[in-house]
């Protein structure tokens, strides 16, 4: 079906509004009702996969002068997305719906922002042209803050919000410039992309790059991502495992095809995700909050998945989605499962949990299950693709994969020991002996069913390996085409590859054993700390620069604008000619001259304020009556109901100030004599040069015809403003609006300070 | 406000503005083919505000509802192609035979610029809403100010 994506997009908006209306009823109310646009959602991605319909683009020209479409594609990739971000939004919705108690607060806001997340992600996944990518990039942005900010009467919340949405939001600056400059080279379609080469590549590369390692918590931008776990747990297992981090990553997969020649690319790639995949996996060992665990584990997984996107080997590209699906499913059901231990024992730290295996088998069963999924180990999903990637950095060649497989080993030793460190600290006995089991509340359905879901996943996809290869491969052949030879392997047998993944376990669970009795000191998030920081001062720094610039002294303002328009106009003076000017095209004109220049002089001379006004109202009527002569009627009318609005504004406002001006000093006097004959002098040199040089031809006739034929209106000015330029103008009276509301504010502010 | 209510001029003000808004509302429409056009309107019909105001016929409100409406307006005329597949901002002519006014040819252009119109008609009444604002209630600063009248 044509436009599907439109469809959906559109119930997921209308979704919106409906789950803000039913949240104010309850929060379960609203959950439930915003969790049936993505469970639609769903049933048509598996729907058009098990049908396997061939890729479908569904455009729409936006503003087609400009080259900007909306274009959304359904390729297999966005395909195996999109099934990821609603089949887990909707496993989220309905977990939330127990997560949540009836009388929590935002119960109208919460449902309406996850679901308008979604839908964000959603338009990301499916987005085909880079700026159709890059607003949907930003609309996750800003519906990520709204949901890691959700209880917003907590300081602490406020500051991680902020943090994670200016380093997110600044790395969407960072990318939009990487875009622009890529577009330079290559079309802004994201399909069938051509490799670029050349100085712009590298720069489109290392910009493209910093954006997406902001989104997917790259070090050293991964701060905001422990940070962000400020945000319910529902969020967190949405946004920082399945969706939001991924953007990055999809993002670079995307590119991939385009970069592959670029060395930057390759090289910064592998440093970003190295680096993240070292560093991730040091934090969760260090911390002992489970949910930061995890967090700085998915930093750590979201390197993997960058590293060996950067190599770029076919083989690579399989791992790498394969890891992705899989990674989605265990750290999603990892995360439901620590959220619901959070609510039945009212702690996550592990240092207080004890003997829940005993006490919370299921969520022990889902937990081992997932986390074993995480670190590699059959018969688990997780294992194939680790497996895939093992063996991809071991054939990669050269020093790039040298450099993968140091990281791509030591990382996975570290994965595994963090995992089992987290499923010892939470779920076994209490390091010191005496220690009672943690007490545990009774559990919830809905919180419950969704994690078993999740994670029975890992499972049956080790079972069903060749329905999840038929899942990731399609999807890895979007990116290389040489993808098809590969397979997800259940038991690949004594190959190098197994015998590493076999150390690689047996090393980690060593060190995670080991490390799960020492209790050491929580570290403190300095990066969190110094990005803080530097937010701190901007907002310092700022009122004191506008401060500055922004004085209040009326005089200065106009002093600084008219000397820099001189300036500006300044060059205009070498074109001037004196051949092309003319006396004037009829008397009449000059005698309007005359009595403009006598109004203007009179103003300067006129010592009474009123008067001054006066005279530039008779000046405005005198170059209206030029217009008029001219035969710009248009202009002329505007020019003279500006004139009349001005003049009555000039007589309001003159009541505020004394009737004559008052006198000044030599030199101030002299100097805006000097401004005022400056301004002059290049407004007059500057239209003389205007006048003088022409170019082309002048487009009036062509204007006059496509008036008549296309905007059927017969006054060309009006129909340039309504219909040929139309976007200018709709930018305009936005501005106008906006001017006029600050306006109000302003005068209400006052007001209420006077009041006061 | 400011200025001196005398009856002539409130007198002189009530009953130009009849007036004054019939030529407003005409270079609205005239705009299509001859001289005016919205921004035009909307000057007119905010001088007309302004003057009633100085005269203390009225006071200056609604500006944000005009404002907040003409935006609305003028996007929605803006976006509305996009729900029949056509580009942003294109232009629908729509041709009417009516008795007695002959054929009436108008376009979506015509709803763009009454939204124009409310939006300068709201900024002139937020300038004038300001400035009422600071005179009421600044204190005077002790500066003869004799158009102030005593009444």
């Amino acid at each position: 079906m044509r436009n599907m994506t439109w469809l959906l997009l559109a119930a997921h908006i209308v979704g919106v509004a409906a789950a803000a209306i039913a949240g104010r009823r309850s929060m379960k109310t609203g959950l439930v009702v915003a969790a049936v646009a993505p469970a639609a959602t769903t049933l048509f991605a598996a729907s058009e996969l098990i049908a396997s319909h061939p890729e479908r683009i569904d455009e729409l020209a936006w503003v087609p002068g400009l080259d900007l479409t909306f274009a959304f594609r359904t390729d297999a990739l966005a395909l195996m997305m999109t099934l990821l971000v609603s089949g887990i939004g909707a496993l989220v919705f309905i977990y939330a719906a127990g997560y949540f108690s009836d009388d929590a607060a935002g119960s109208s806001r919460f449902p309406a922002s996850l679901l308008a997340f979604s839908a964000s992600m959603l338009g990301l996944v499916w987005a085909d042209s880079v700026w159709t990518l890059f607003i949907f990039w930003e609309l996750t942005s800003i519906t990520s803050f709204l949901l890691v900010g959700h209880k917003n009467t907590d300081a602490s919340v406020r500051t991680a919000a902020r943090r994670a949405l200016l380093i997110t939001g600044g790395g969407g600056l960072v990318l939009l410039a990487g875009l622009l400059v890529l577009t330079g080279e290559i079309d802004s379609s994201l399909t069938g992309l051509t490799p670029v080469s050349g100085t712009g590549a590298s720069l489109a590369a290392v910009l493209i790059l910093i954006g997406a390692a902001t989104k997917s918590a790259q070090v050293p931008f991964h701060v905001w991502l422990p940070g962000a776990m400020a945000a319910p747990t529902p969020v967190s297992a949405y946004l920082h495992s399945a969706t939001m981090v991924k953007a990055g990553v999809l993002l670079v997969a995307v590119l991939g095809p385009a970069f592959a020649d670029v060395a930057t690319w390759r090289w910064l790639g592998l440093a970003f995700g190295a680096a993240s995949m070292l560093w991730g996996a040091i934090g969760a060992l260090r911390h002992r909050d489970a949910k930061l665990i995890l967090a700085w584990g998915t930093v750590s997984q979201l390197g993997l998945l960058v590293t060996l996107l950067a190599l770029g080997s076919d083989k690579a590209i399989f791992a790498a989605i394969s890891l992705l699906f899989a990674h989605a499913l265990f750290k999603a059901a990892l995360f439901l499962v620590v959220g619901e231990v959070d609510i039945r024992t009212g702690t996550r730290n592990i240092d207080e949990l004890h003997g829940l295996a005993r006490s919370m088998p299921v969520a022990f069963a889902v937990a081992t299950a997932a986390g074993l999924s995480m670190a590699g180990v059959p018969p688990l999903l997780g294992f194939m693709a680790k497996e895939a990637a093992v063996e991809a950095v071991l054939e990669a060649p050269n020093l790039d994969g040298l450099l993968a497989l140091v990281a791509v080993v030591s990382g996975s030793v570290l994965t595994v020991a963090y995992t089992t460190r987290f499923l010892l600290g939470v779920f076994g006995p209490a390091a010191t002996a005496g220690r009672s089991d943690t007490e545990v509340a009774p559990g919830r359905a809905a919180m419950t069913a969704p994690a078993v879901l999740l994670g029975l996943a890992g499972v049956v996809g080790y079972i069903a390996a060749e329905t999840v290869t038929s899942l990731v491969g399609p999807a890895a052949v979007e990116l290389a085409p040489g993808a098809d030879a590969y397979t997800l392997i259940r038991w690949p047998g004594l190959k190098t590859a197994f015998v590493v993944s076999v150390g690689i376990v047996t090393a980690g669970a060593a060190l995670g054993a080991l490390l799960s009795r020492r209790s050491t000191a929580i570290p403190r998030p300095v990066g969190a700390d110094a990005a803080d920081a530097s937010i701190e001062n901007i907002l310092a720094f700022a009122p004191r620069f506008t401060g500055r610039i922004q004085h209040g002294s009326l005089p200065v303002y106009l002093a600084t604008m008219g000397t820099t328009a001189s300036l500006a106009a300044l060059p205009f003076v070498f074109d001037l000619s004196i051949d092309h000017l003319t006396l004037w095209d009829n008397p009449l004109q000059g005698v309007l001259a005359v009595a403009i220049v006598v109004s203007a002089a009179a103003g300067v001379v006129v010592r009474s304020r009123l008067g001054a006004a006066l005279t530039l109202g008779a000046v405005g009527i005198g170059v209206s009556a030029l217009f008029v002569n001219h035969g710009a009627p248009d202009l002329a009318l505007t020019q003279l109901l500006v004139e009349t609005i001005i003049v009555v504004g000039f007589v309001l406002g003159l009541g505020h100030l004394s009737r004559q001006f008052p006198e000044k000093s030599g030199s101030w006097r002299a100097a805006r004599l000097f401004m005022s004959l400056a301004g002059g002098l290049v407004v007059m040199t500057g239209l003389a040069a205007a006048s003088a040089a022409p170019t082309g031809v002048a487009p009036i006739a062509e204007l006059a015809d496509t008036a008549v034929s296309e905007g059927g209106g017969g006054n060309v000015v009006n129909v340039i403003l309504t219909d040929t330029r139309a976007l200018d103008t709709l930018g305009e009276v936005v501005v106008l609006a906006t001017v006029a509301i600050g306006i109000l504010a302003l005068a209400r502010v006052r007001q209420a300070e006077v009041l006061t | 406000m400011i200025v001196a209510r005398s009856p002539v001029f409130q007198l002189g003000v009530q009953s130009a503005s009849p007036l004054a808004v019939i030529v407003g509302v005409y270079l609205l429409f005239a705009g299509h083919n001859n001289p005016g056009g919205g921004f035009a309107a909307g000057l007119v019909l905010g001088a007309v505000v302004t003057l009633r105001t100085v005269a203390g016929l009225q006071r200056p409100v609604y500006g944000p509802t005009l404002i907040t409406g003409g935006t609305l307006l003028v996007v929605a005329v803006a976006a509305a192609p996009l729900l029949w597949g056509d580009p942003l901002l294109d232009q629908k002519v729509v041709s009417v035979d009516a008795p007695v006014l002959g054929t009436i040819k108008t376009g979506s252009a015509l709803p763009f610029d009454i939204g124009v119109t409310a939006i300068v008609v709201g900024l002139v009444i937020a300038l004038l809403d300001g400035l009422s604002t600071s005179e009421a209630l600044v204190p005077d600063r002790g500066s003869p100010s004799p158009h102030r009248s005593s009444s």
